[in-house]
């Protein structure tokens, strides 16, 4: 029986493992955020943090990830929660500054992307903590499997939206 | 408990007090139907009576929950400018409103389709929950008239407590251990597409006075999706659910053959179900479902069918063989002069032939729904849908059943933006068929090629238009002859292949539909004669397909005026250079309504407009062309204004869009912040659907089946945005903003080519092929 580590902490994987992880997180696993749009990695709606580089779990074999972590939106909070070594308390009730500064810019319309557009920028933040607007364009368009796709056409509030969490975590790094 | 002791007027409706509950208690704002009133509901509904009859209910603890009939598809409308509309009206703070419950048949009053939010397509400001809420407010007052023993007009009301001569009340005080019912008129018909409408005049808040419309206040449901607690339709899961994959023909006119073989030893869970031409694989494991159905798909026969004109044929088609003569002419109601007098005798005459391809929704998720038909008949549906009542009437009359034994309840899920106004938006009619086969609840997901290929689309359409102008360079007559085929087909297409009843496509055999209304409402009126007809025919294949499928088109965000105002608007630009003028001064000097000129006027001063005629007199610099282009519509009474500047690289023909300006005036905003990010997403959604949206299909189906074969807008190739937002509470009413955006980039980006280039554009999409083309030509 295969075993990986989402979100902190380990999990046992009954399902064959040559199966996507999107599939395994979603059914057997609970962890609902990653969505389907293609089963090509060609939109990023699925995207995971496989030790902190995003993939796509609609093509990623639950073998890739054994041994690894992975990381969903669901974990957003205590990733940063660690990074910044907050104590319980504080980090029970402390979003990551990506969703925070979603919320704070009412970035998604219907939101079916916005978990991987989220994932993306949590990868790219961590790497470039303050970006250009290049730097973050370039993110979401060419660094992956495929470009970032939003139907809805939020690309203009997901560029504030980081500008946003770039402040707010360059702001607690001074702290 | 006492027997009903009273019944009050409140301007129409009636308040009736049924005696005293033990405890609780709640202004229930009933929905039922006064004497002279319309039938409220299909005699065979399954809603809950008690249920049925509440719009809004104000609590003993001064919570406040309020429901509708329509769902979320990421306006965010009825999370914000819902709640903000009913806490203006009852005097309530916008946290005061707890709970909104939407679109489930069995959970909501008024049915009807998710558009039109704020209110009719005349853009009246009047959404039902803004009257019922206007109605508990008087009810309210005069209960509190009652229990202070102070005239009504003594009394003012804010934060949710009345006061007057020296007392107050809160209004959880008022209709605490109380049974109050007020009974408001209403018209209309729960399952009809437009639902309910609830009538009467009640006084409104003066628009002087509001506090809560006009604040940006924050759409509950982006918390919940941001920190992963929305429940989406992906998530919902039944116990003993299977998960399914269509096999869907290989054509839109196949029928099955024989269907394929799969491996027991590898998928030992697997079962293929057939019901006709439909064909399902389903498996409790869904990697196991996936797997299978690659492998029945590809060994599953059709027969074959090549009865589409094929995309490169399709305008000759359209023009040429298509019937156009079957269908009534519609005409446009602004239709005024004698256009074909003024036309012939004008000094300078421009006309052209505009193309339009079809297009898809493209839902970033394929569309899925979850289905559990029980042993004693009832049926409930999972989904993401738009008329949550029509698809439950759509369902009964496919399992020949009446619509109370049938539920349908809507989740969050990924926007397809018209795709099911009508009812279904493909898959729910699957899963039902395939639950009520194996007993069990079944998930059907379409693949990402189901959804590109077995989906409507928005349907492609020509426009001839012929300007004349005087010798003083005004418009003397304008002639409009728009052509589209039928643009809303709800016919499920599960149900079709199954060869279960359905609903009718559109026209029938021997007449096409004359669905090609006049969608784009005239803003020229200082033309002294202009004449617009619409007209339609059959969807294409619709006839000849043995499934009677063909390309089925519906709705699109901003539906046919799209198609309508692409021609129009690019055609005045042209005509304006025809004239030697400016085109936003070329548009004000053929406006009357002041509305139009002031947004216009904005644009211009917001934009970086070079005031010019086109083309564009400097030359290329640095192998690049930059152009401007401008467009301007009304749509549910908001009135919109575009600008453009764009470059153009002659060595590759590619065009980029640098910079949109858009003016928003839609009379009151009701939230800045949700307003704004509709307006950029719809406008990056028209400058994808400019620069690069058009389906791909052969003499058999759509052969686009992905995001590489049907491309979409990526974030680098976005231009900056900006939106510009006009609040003018002069006007009195809250016009729509989550449509108009999208179809105004086209015009205003065609018309920049055309003043970068001096060549005339004559279709979409602007990809760079067709770019070169142009400039070679």
């Amino acid at each position: 029986m295969a075993a990986i580590t989402v979100n902190g902490a380990q999990r046992e994987v009954q399902s064959p493992v040559d199966t996507p992880l999107l599939y395994v997180l979603r059914n057997e696993l609970d962890v609902t955020s990653p969505q389907f749009g293609c089963g090509l990695a060609q939109c990023g709606a699925c995207s995971v943090l496989l030790d902190g580089r995003e993939v796509r779990a609609c093509v990623t074999p639950v073998s890739m990830a054994l041994g690894k972590e992975v990381t969903t939106i669901e974990g957003l909070p205590a990733r940063w929660a660690r990074q910044k070594k907050l104590p319980p308390a504080e980090a029970e009730k402390t979003l990551h500054p990506v969703q925070t500064a979603w919320i704070e810019e009412q970035t998604p319309l219907c939101g079916f992307c916005q978990n991987g557009m989220m994932i993306k920028a949590t990868e790219l933040l961590e790497k470039t903590p303050s970006p250009t607007d290049a730097e973050i364009k370039a993110a979401f368009t060419t660094s992956g499997p495929s470009a970032h796709l939003c139907r809805c056409g939020s690309y203009a509030a997901i560029l504030e939206a980081v500008r946003l969490a770039s402040a707010l975590m360059m702001k607690s790094g001074n702290t | 408990m006492r027997p009903v002791s009273e019944v009050i007027d409140i301007h129409g409706a009636q308040l009736s007090r049924r005696g005293f509950l033990a405890g609780g208690g709640a202004l229930v704002v009933a929905l039922e139907v006064l004497p002279d009133g319309a039938q409220a509901a299909a005699p065979n509904t399954t809603l809950n009576p008690a249920m049925l009859s509440s719009w809004i209910e104000i609590g003993a603890d001064n919570t406040v929950l309020i429901r509708t009939g329509k769902s979320d598809f990421g306006q965010g409308s009825i999370y914000t400018a819902y709640r903000q509309i009913v806490a203006e009206e009852l005097d309530i703070p916008f946290e005061a409103i707890t709970r909104v419950v939407s679109a489930d048949t069995d959970r909501t009053p008024d049915g009807g389709g998710t558009f039109g939010f704020l209110g009719d397509v005349n853009g009246n400001g009047m959404p039902n929950l803004r009257k019922v809420a206007a109605y508990a407010r008087q009810a309210l007052l005069e209960l509190a008239a009652q229990r202070l023993g102070v005239a009504r007009d003594q009394l003012s009301v804010a934060d949710g407590v009345v006061s007057g001569g020296g007392k107050r009340i809160r209004y959880g005080e008022l209709v605490k251990d109380q049974n109050l019912k007020l009974t408001i008129p209403i018209r209309g018909q729960i399952e009809g597409f437009m639902g309910l409408a609830v009538e009467g005049n009640p006084p409104m808040k003066p628009v002087a006075s509001y506090k809560v419309i006009g604040k940006s206040f924050k759409n509950s449901a982006i918390v919940s999706k941001v920190t992963a607690k929305e429940l989406w339709v992906t998530n919902v899961k039944l116990p003993g659910m299977l998960h399914a994959r269509m096999v869907h023909p290989a054509t839109l006119g196949s029928t099955l053959v024989s269907v394929g073989a799969f491996d027991k030893a590898k998928f030992p869970n697997t079962q293929v179900i057939v019901k006709g031409n439909l064909v399902g694989v389903v498996a409790p494991d869904e990697w196991e479902a996936i797997q299978a159905a690659r492998q029945v798909a590809a060994a599953t026969k059709w027969s074959d069918w090549k009865g589409l004109p094929g995309q490169a044929n399709l305008f000759r088609h359209l023009r040429s063989e298509a019937d156009w003569k079957s269908a009534r002419v519609n005409k446009g109601a602004a239709n005024k002069g004698d256009a074909a007098s003024a036309m012939a005798a004008a000094a300078k005459k421009f006309s052209a032939s505009y193309e339009l391809p079809y297009m898809k929704h493209a839902p970033i998720g394929p569309t899925m729904a979850l289905a559990d038909v029980q042993p004693d008949g009832m049926v409930t549906v999972h989904t993401h849908t738009q008329n949550a009542q029509q698809l439950r009437v759509q369902i009964a009359l496919m399992l020949g059943i009446t619509a109370d034994k049938v539920i349908v309840r809507t989740y969050a899920g990924a926007g397809h933006y018209g795709r099911s106004n009508g009812g279904n938006a493909g898959g729910e009619d699957e899963a039902v068929i395939l639950s009520k086969e194996l007993g069990r609840p079944v998930r059907v997901q379409w693949m990402r090629a189901d959804d590109m290929q077995w989906s409507t689309q928005s349907p492609a359409a020509y426009s001839d238009i012929r300007i004349g102008l005087d010798a003083g360079g005004r418009i003397a007559a304008y002639q409009a002859n728009h052509h589209m085929p039928a643009g809303q087909d709800d016919r499920p297409i599960g149900a079709v292949l199954a060869g279960l009843p359905t609903q009718r496509p559109p026209g029938d055999k021997d007449r096409p539909a004359s669905g090609n209304t006049l969608y784009d409402e005239w803003v020229y009126d200082g033309i002294l004669n202009s004449e617009e007809r619409g007209h339609s025919t059959w969807q294409i294949g619709q006839l000849d397909s043995p499934l009677a499928a063909g390309l089925r088109d519906h709705a699109m965000r901003t539906p046919g005026q799209y198609q309508q105002n692409f021609p129009r608007e690019l055609a005045l630009s042209e005509a304006a250079a025809l004239a030697g003028a400016d085109a936003i001064q070329f548009r004000i000097d053929h406006a009357k309504e002041e509305r139009l000129k002031s947004v216009l006027a904005r644009l211009r001063q917001e934009s970086g407009w070079e005031t010019r005629p086109a083309p564009n007199p400097r030359a290329a610099s640095a192998g690049e062309m930059r152009g401007q282009g401008v467009s301007v519509m009304l749509r549910s009474g908001t009135y919109w204004a575009c600008a453009c500047q764009i470059a153009v690289t002659p060595a590759t023909g590619a065009l980029a869009v640098e910079k949109i300006t858009v003016v928003v005036e839609p009379g009151i905003v009701v939230n800045p912040q949700q307003l704004k990010r509709q307006v950029e997403g719809g406008i990056l959604m028209g400058v994808s659907e400019a620069l690069y949206e058009e389906v791909a299909f052969d003499e058999s189906g759509v052969t686009a089946r992905d995001w590489q074969s049907y491309p979409i807008l990526k974030m680098a190739d976005m231009p900056e945005v900006k939106v510009v937002l006009v609040h003018r509470p002069e006007v009195g009413s809250y016009g729509g903003g989550s449509e108009a955006a999208n179809a105004l980039a086209s015009p205003a980006i065609a018309a920049a080519l055309f003043d970068a280039t001096g060549k005339p554009v004559r279709r979409l999409p602007l990809r760079p092929s067709y770019v070169k083309g142009l400039l070679q030509a």
